[in-house]
């Protein structure tokens, strides 16, 4: 028998509707695959007890919507009252909050059931989920590759099927990146269309929380639920709400595509060029246009990415001193060394190498040099993505350089860490809404992602393209029953 | 010789009383049980962002327009980043580069002389926790972190520290005139920075400056300037280098304390605040808001002069804000101002300081006390009985007529009611007639005291005298 959670949701939620199942029944299975795949460790704390009351409790309530009961995984940096929260850090290991983030609020209105908080690279710091202060997460498709980060846990929880819906945040392709390379699909929406309220800040100003899940229509109907104007959140967009599933399966005839020549450079692995050029032709058989085209300074988004964010990350994670909450170091004498001790303990080293550089890059005089000049670089980057979108209904291209990479001791590595990025940071900078979905597998057998970026607010546009080539490619992409 | 010239600039912090905080809902006030107006953003918990309290924007607004200020129509927030236990993020918001106002001024009047001095800025930006510290242990009380606080910075155009107190005194005045804060010195709402340096009189060249941080009054801050222009003279003049550096004054012994050395190169590594969008003031708002702000003592005083009010009781009024707000009140209705002035300024202004009450705070109301004024100007009742009845109507605003009618207060001003009260008068001495017809001038004194003792005083006296002269000259013995 089919297990539940290789279902759809549409046929879960059929099945909750006919009393086939209850609640209990998928929240049940989905510790028991927990259990299973322990050493992927994609969790850094479970909601067990929690979820299955409130599974109990919704035996008793109607089924009001498609994600009733639904199980649904939070990025470890995404704020639950009385569920721990640690953004995978030493610092708030023992932080249980007082309040729910905007996003949770939205999920427990559609009486969705928090299974756990998903492991993350620390604070979000890295595209490997190797920062994380609880340990790697294991690649589904092959354990002895990286999942991808930050969002490393929440990408493996989906492709190992565990669960069917998670969310993600996404500062510089923290979505993206782990849904690419885990074969699973993640968008990262507009800037200011999901509430950043109770999302542990890494850089304000490129911080997104997004869906993540197992195919487009499924992606779509989580935006539904977590998108909307938020009076907390001063960022937040007063868009009016939208069903983001409804362009999925229009015609896509009429569609100007580009493909930023930089995106199909030498750069990038030639299997995913491969991939690419497969789905430019599923593109143009559809009678979609593809026009290759440049963006300007889309190749600095490394420099940008680490003057920007981590200048506002270094601000941002001033507040974790051992004062209010969190670890506070045992000895000290003075009021200096405690921060000095608090922070040199509880935070990792890729993060502490980070907030060093950022703070650097606002130091005096470096603001001008460095987080000013790049502000401006910022604002010209965005100035031609808004000029591409004058012509064209989308941008397409790879997600990343190359396929997963095997786990390493070695993973101070800090300039690949960021070049893992480089083709994700463009729409963190600009803040156009961006998909990565699966478009293929490399020859051993690793999954392919490719991302769709559409103007402000046109999430509906890419999930109408996204689904027409996932219809197209039909691919098995639940590692447990591909045969290597 | 060179004379040295003391150059003066004075920083201040104003607690505005909004009724939130600037960028949090929990509740703005002071005096209440610590960390219990607080919330999960006043705290710097992770995830938490500031929203904009519009109602701090537009006191900003106020603020710069009476200092006479350009206004930032395109403004952001900035972070100012530094590690202290009382700044729960471990970085302030506040506005570095695109103050709400700058570049205003203010007038002073410094013994009738006219000095203008220069505004450099008025920005907003949030308050810090309040530090207890005891022995060894430092508590911190949330209740004041994101108190909204406007910052006030004068160019260095003060000479002395006359100046600097009149200074201080008009911004409190206009500050308390706008209602945008209580600027209670003594409770911290209003708090005072002042750098001081000194130049030779024929030099354009600043010299180093000295700061005094947090003095608690207005004439602290005057002790305090005379006390670093007397000690900078001193090192000057012995050739010793004056260098920058934080002091504060200490009240016990009238003098100026080192605190710390100023550090060269103080890094805030001031960045925009992604957290907050740019906030855009289109003029429609500007004009509303400054629509709002009341009429400000210095024209409330040149009108008073006008209205034919004397100095000092125009001064008395301006000085009492609610005093002066309840007499605008009146000058919408028919009466004389001057006898409202006078006694606003005399028995209202005794009644409150007797009973330390604000007059907002009485039951008395503009219209009951504009038709007293009018009944004491038309001689209907005499100043004495005013102030009875004053009392009577701040205490239990009571209407003033049926007050009078209920006392039997009104004066007897009908004639033939006079006239018979004179006649029963005379019938009762009439050895008092003839000492009158025989030239006794000071029967008539004699007999204007027996009228106002069976009327108790309630005649109109002027009237009284004249139908008594009257009637005496009448009898033909």
């Amino acid at each position: 028998m089919n297990k539940l959670m290789d279902l759809t949701i549409i046929e879960i939620n059929n099945k909750l509707k006919n009393k086939e199942i209850k609640p209990i029944d998928l929240v049940l299975e989905v510790f028991d695959n927990i259990e299973k795949n322990k050493e992927l460790n994609c969790f850094i704390s479970l909601n067990k007890e929690e979820a299955i009351i409130k599974a109990r409790q919704l035996e008793h309530v109607e089924v009001d919507n498609i994600l009733f009961a639904l199980p649904i995984v939070i990025k470890d940096n995404i704020i639950t009252a009385n569920l721990r929260t640690t953004a995978a850090s030493k610092i708030l290991d023992n932080f249980i909050p007082i309040y729910d983030a905007a996003v949770i609020k939205k999920i427990k209105a559609k009486n969705m059931i928090i299974i756990g908080k998903a492991n993350m690279d620390e604070f979000a710091m890295g595209s490997s989920n190797q920062t994380s202060y609880y340990g790697s997460v294991l690649n589904p498709w092959n354990k002895k590759l990286v999942s991808g980060g930050s969002s490393g846990g929440s990408a493996v929880a989906i492709s190992a099927r565990i669960a069917p819906l998670a969310l993600g945040t996404d500062t510089g392709g923290s979505i993206r990146q782990p849904s690419a390379f885990t074969g699973i699909v993640g968008l990262k929406p507009t800037y200011g269309r999901v509430s950043r309220y109770g999302l542990i800040a890494f850089a304000s100003s490129l911080d997104h929380i997004g869906p993540m899940t197992r195919n487009v229509f499924e992606n779509a109907l989580l935006l539904n639920v977590i998108s909307g104007h938020d009076v907390n959140d001063a960022t937040s967009s007063n868009k009016e709400c939208e069903d983001f599933t409804r362009l999925i399966g229009h015609d896509i005839s009429n569609f100007k595509i580009a493909i930023p020549n930089y995106y199909m450079s030498t750069i990038i692995d030639e299997e995913i060029r491969g991939k690419m050029l497969n789905v430019i032709k599923i593109i143009e058989n559809k009678g979609g246009t593809i026009v290759y085209v440049d963006i300007d300074y889309i190749d600095y988004s490394v420099p940008l990415y680490q003057i920007i964010a981590l200048g506002e990350a270094s601000s941002n994670l001033a507040r974790f001193d051992g004062i209010r909450y969190g670890y506070q170091a045992k000895q000290y004498i003075s009021i200096d060394e405690m921060y000095e001790k608090t922070r040199s303990e509880g935070f990792g080293e890729e993060v502490k190498r980070r907030l060093m550089i950022g703070a650097y890059v606002l130091s005096g005089e470096n603001a001008n040099h460095y987080y000013n000049k790049a502000l401006k670089i910022r604002n010209a980057m965005k100035k031609s993505f808004d000029s591409i979108f004058e012509n064209y209904d989308l941008i397409i291209g790879p997600t990343t350089t190359s396929v997963a990479y095997e786990l390493s001791s070695e993973y101070n590595d800090e300039l690949k860490s960021f070049f893992d990025d480089i083709l994700t940071i463009p729409s963190n900078m600009s803040g156009n809404p961006t998909i990565s979905m699966p478009i293929g597998f490399n020859k051993n057998n690793l999954p392919i992602g490719m991302q769709i970026t559409a103007n402000y607010f046109e999430e509906a546009k890419i999930y109408q393209l996204a689904s027409l080539i996932e219809s197209e490619l039909n691919l098995e992409l639940n590692p447990n029953k591909k045969e290597v | 010789m060179v004379e040295l010239e003391p150059v003066i600039g004075i920083e201040i912090h104003v607690e505005l009383n909004t009724k939130s905080k600037v960028f949090s809902s929990s509740e703005n006030g002071y005096g209440f049980r610590p960390n219990t107006k607080i919330n999960v953003i006043d705290l710097g918990y992770p995830g938490t962002l500031p929203t904009v309290n519009k109602e701090v924007i537009n006191a900003g607004i106020k603020i710069a327009h009476i200092l006479n200020c350009q206004i930032n129509k395109l403004m952001h927030f900035d972070r100012k980043n530094y590690f202290y236990p009382d700044n729960s993020k471990n970085y302030q918001i506040t506005q570095s580069r695109t103050p709400i106002g700058y570049n205003g001024y203010i007038d002073i009047n410094v013994d009738n002389n006219i000095k203008r001095i220069g505004i450099s800025r008025v920005h907003i930006e949030e308050d810090t926790a309040k530090s207890m510290h005891l022995n060894t242990k430092t508590l911190l009380d949330f209740n004041r972190a994101g108190i909204p606080l406007i910052e006030i910075v004068t160019k260095p155009d003060i000479s002395n520290a006359k100046e600097a107190m009149i200074y201080i005194e008009t911004l409190r005045r206009l500050l308390l005139y706008i209602d945008v804060s209580d600027v209670k010195m003594e409770e911290g709402s209003m708090r005072c920075d002042v750098n001081i340096s000194l130049k030779p009189n024929n030099s354009n060249v600043l010299g180093t400056k000295v700061e005094v941080k947090n003095i608690g009054s207005i004439s602290n801050v005057g002790q305090s300037i005379n006390y670093e222009i007397a000690r900078q003279k001193e090192l000057i003049l012995n050739n010793i280098i004056i260098k920058e550096e934080t002091r504060r004054f200490d009240e016990k012994n009238n003098a100026t304390i080192l605190m710390r050395l100023k550090e060269k190169g103080n890094d805030y590594r001031y960045f925009p605040e992604p957290d907050i969008p740019l906030i855009e003031l289109d003029d429609n708002w500007i004009k509303d808001i400054i629509n709002t702000i009341p009429r400000l003592p210095s024209d409330r005083y040149s009108n008073y002069i006008k209205l034919g009010i004397n100095e000092v009781v125009a001064n008395k009024l301006i000085q009492n804000k609610e005093l002066c707000d309840f007499f605008e009140e009146l000058l919408s209705l028919e009466i004389n101002y001057i006898t409202a002035a006078n006694i606003l300024t005399t028995d209202v202004a005794g009644y409150l300081n007797k009973n330390n009450i604000n007059i907002r705070k009485t039951r008395l109301e503009a219209n009951n006390f504009g038709r007293m004024i009018d009944l004491l100007d038309k001689n209907e009742i005499s100043s004495k009985m005013a102030k009875e009845l004053l009392n009577e109507i701040i205490d239990k605003g009571m209407n003033i007529e049926e007050l009078i009618k209920f006392s039997n207060k009104k004066i007897i001003n009908d004639k033939d009611e006079i006239i018979s009260i004179i006649n029963t008068v005379l019938n009762n001495n009439k050895e008092s007639i003839v000492a009158y017809k025989s030239g006794k001038d000071n029967v008539l004194k004699h007999l204007m005291g027996e009228v106002m003792k069976i009327t108790k005083g309630q005649i109109n006296p002027i009237l009284a005298n004249e139908l008594l002269l009257k009637q005496l000259n009448s009898f033909e013995y």
